[in-house]
């Protein structure tokens, strides 16, 4: 008997262990509904946090908890292998959103009203993200950034240069900055993603926008079309300081703030840092005009906030309402400005004066996408980049991209 | 069945199973979709041994395992020598002894992230802050962006850290040795280099022995240390094996790829670990 007791314990102790993994989602005690908002950024909590007061002031029946824990990716991918996902989701365009659209779990929005008053670009890009075998729009495009020259407006007054339209004049003005004893570039390449910045100005400008594709169908190489965004890395690189290797992103967001640079190659997420570094910083921005001809140049943007659904949401009503909440005029506003970011949303722009020398771009719809969230993810593009601007050999370092991603696709 | 054979079930069973579930399955687990193609989530198919011959083609787990390798290598005797110094010292005659033993303790207290992040600093502001002022050109830029150089830059925090800890396990071998001994020896006329090699290294042999594989194994699966210094930069120069399951089975999606490399990881670690055992402890009954 007593034996019987001691395994009975001891299993249900390991019961006890598991079952606290467990979750629960639906109506609340009191009768609300309850729905969980899932967000992949640390930035915007605060902003959310306000929106989701409003929001259940105004459907008192609707109660929203919001999840946003580090390490975001890794933990949607492990919820998604549990069966667990969010409700609602708030997560970037990027190559996470892409596989969660083809495993087939989140809600189309592609008959729905709510896609009516979102830029057509971007719907395409998250499209692509999805990859042509799967129909549909899995995701509503929110808030989105900007790969950016970010330049000092007192340095560019004293040196008697204006944002710069062309290849050629942007690199005169780097000349003009090296001449005059400046540091043209502040790079801060010791962080290996911050070398994608001028590389996906480069190749979304030069290597054309469905290089991956074509890639895929082996109808193009990194070997045929990236030599170009190759040879303009490593100018680049000429126009940086004297350890463009050892410093990474905070540094340089400091170095910057203080004016030990001309110009400093970083999205609009960056700004916010530089400003708490120093306040009292006149900067700009500008799309890295990578071609000369001055109506081809466009800018980089990406989807930074796109909203999702679970397909087999037990609510989709209320789900709805969120989001409708969220894309009205007003509030989609209040996010950008907070956020200084840039708006999905056809009738929303930022103007904010730091951003004058990009509002163009958005305007007149002169954006395309960034190319490596369509680069296999397993490639890990930017190490291999950043080990090409420190050895400085194209022939071998484009080889080893087009090795390298054929070894990913066929594993 | 006596009331002691069911406390012991009472307290044995529990760990069995906690061990069972969060140690035994998931590494059977793994080894299982090591033999598949599976994302994380999703559809799969069986695919043999297709992900293993992968890993031997692929030079990035190559480089990764030489990279790995010389730095285990190197960092384990680097400890084992150091710390041996350090327990002899403090194990002599003199003042502030325990205030000196704790004080070479606390870098195992520290987490490695924090202590990554203040050799960060040192690495990319002080010293070549200081250098420039000395006029020392050599000095003047931080080694971790340096891809020939950035290994030391780890070494050396690995090594200022896993000291502590072996310097303590020494100085616990060092108490055992009866003091006797080395009167004996005096009376013999041995002077202090020869009490060493004759009365003290041969009695701390187990200590060395406990000491090696321990360092070896943990340098062996060195993860942190990278993460929070280089993150594997630059370029791929600094990619341990575990921070290149991380990186290529989370981030990079290849799930079942990985799989199949940790589990040849693994078998080489518990076979390089046998030996050291064998080896290390022949020489322990010789002498």
């Amino acid at each position: 008997m007593r034996k019987w007791l001691a395994v009975f314990l001891s299993l249900s102790l390991g019961v006890l262990v598991l079952a606290g993994c467990g979750s629960n989602a639906g109506k609340n005690d009191d009768g609300k509904v309850q729905l969980e908002l899932f967000s992949n950024k640390s930035e915007n909590v605060e902003t959310y946090k306000e929106m989701i007061r409003e929001f259940e002031k105004q459907n008192p029946d609707i109660k929203i908890k919001l999840t946003s824990p580090p390490e975001a990716e890794t933990v949607i991918k492990a919820r998604l292998t549990k069966n667990d996902l969010p409700d609602l989701m708030a997560i970037g365009g990027n190559a996470t959103y892409g596989e969660l659209a083809r495993a087939g779990v989140l809600k189309d929005f592609s008959e729905e009203a709510v896609l009516d008053g979102i830029q057509p670009a971007y719907t395409k890009m998250i499209g692509q993200l999805a990859g042509d075998e799967v129909e549909g729009v899995y995701g509503i495009p929110y808030a989105t950034n900007a790969n950016t020259v970010i330049y000092n407006k007192e340095k560019f007054e004293k040196l008697g240069v204006d944002i710069p339209k062309t290849w050629d004049e942007f690199v005169e003005i780097l000349e003009k900055a090296d001449a005059a004893g400046e540091t043209p570039i502040y790079f801060t390449l010791k962080d290996s993603w911050t070398a994608m910045i001028p590389w996906n100005s480069l190749a979304a400008n030069t290597a054309g926008e469905d290089f991956a594709e074509k890639k895929n169908e082996d109808k193009t190489s990194f070997k045929k079309a990236y030599g170009p965004v190759a040879d303009k890395m490593l100018q680049l690189l000429e126009y940086g300081h004297n350890d463009n290797f050892g410093v990474g992103y905070g540094d340089g967001n400091n170095a910057f703030a203080k004016g030990k640079s001309v110009m400093y190659l970083q999205g609009n997420w960056a700004i916010p840092e530089i400003k708490k570094a120093n306040p009292d910083l006149q900067l700009g921005v500008f799309a890295l005009p990578v071609t000369n001809d001055p109506e081809k140049n466009k800018l980089v943007s990406g989807v930074d906030v796109l909203l999702a659904m679970k397909a087999d949401i037990q609510h989709p009503e209320e789900a709805m309402k969120w989001i409708e909440f969220m894309l009205d005029h007003e509030n989609a506003q209040g996010y950008i400005d907070e956020q200084a970011a840039f708006s999905a949303l056809e009738d929303v722009f930022q103007e904010e004066p730091t951003m004058e020398g990009i509002k163009v771009h958005f305007e007149t719809g002169r954006i395309t996408s960034f190319p490596d969230h369509y680069y296999p993810p397993g490639m890990q593009a930017d190490n291999l980049i950043q080990d090409f601007l420190i050895k400085k050999d194209k022939e071998a370092f484009l080889n080893k991209m087009d090795q390298e991603w054929n070894k990913v696709i066929n594993r | 069945m006596n009331q002691r054979t069911v406390v012991y079930f009472l307290m044995t069973i529990p760990a069995w199973m906690l061990f069972f579930i969060f140690h035994t399955y998931p590494s059977l687990q793994g080894i299982y979709y090591s033999f598949t193609d599976w994302k994380g989530y999703g559809d799969w198919n069986f695919v043999g041994l297709k992900n293993y011959i992968h890993v031997f083609q692929d030079d990035r787990a190559l480089n990764a395992y030489f990279f790995t390798f010389k730095f285990a290598i190197i960092s384990t005797i680097l400890v084992n020598v150091i710390s041996l110094m350090i327990a002899l010292g403090l194990n002599s005659k003199i003042q502030f002894k325990s205030t000196l033993r704790a004080v070479y303790f606390m870098p195992n207290i520290l987490s490695i992230l924090i202590v990554g992040y203040i050799f960060n600093f040192i690495f990319a502001h002080f010293i070549p802050d200081l250098a420039e002022t000395w006029g020392i050109t050599a000095f003047s830029k931080n080694i971790l962006g340096d891809s020939d150089f950035a290994w030391i830059g780890i070494v050396i925090v690995a090594v200022w850290q896993a000291v502590a800890f072996n310097t303590i396990l020494y100085l616990a071998g060092l108490v055992t040795i009866p003091g006797d001994l080395y009167e004996a020896g005096e009376i013999d006329g041995a002077g202090p280099w020869q009490k060493f090699w004759s009365i003290t290294f041969p009695m701390i042999a187990p200590f060395f022995t406990i000491n090696m594989v321990l360092a070896m194994k943990n340098f062996l699966m060195v993860f942190d240390h990278i993460m929070a210094l280089t993150g594997g930069g630059p370029g791929q120069a600094t990619e341990s094996i575990s921070l290149l399951i991380y990186r290529g089975g989370f981030e990079g999606g290849e799930f079942a790829y990985q799989s199949a490399n940790a589990v040849i990881y693994f078998i080489v670690i518990l076979v390089i670990s046998v030996v050291q055992i064998r080896l290390l402890q022949r020489r322990e009954v010789e002498l």
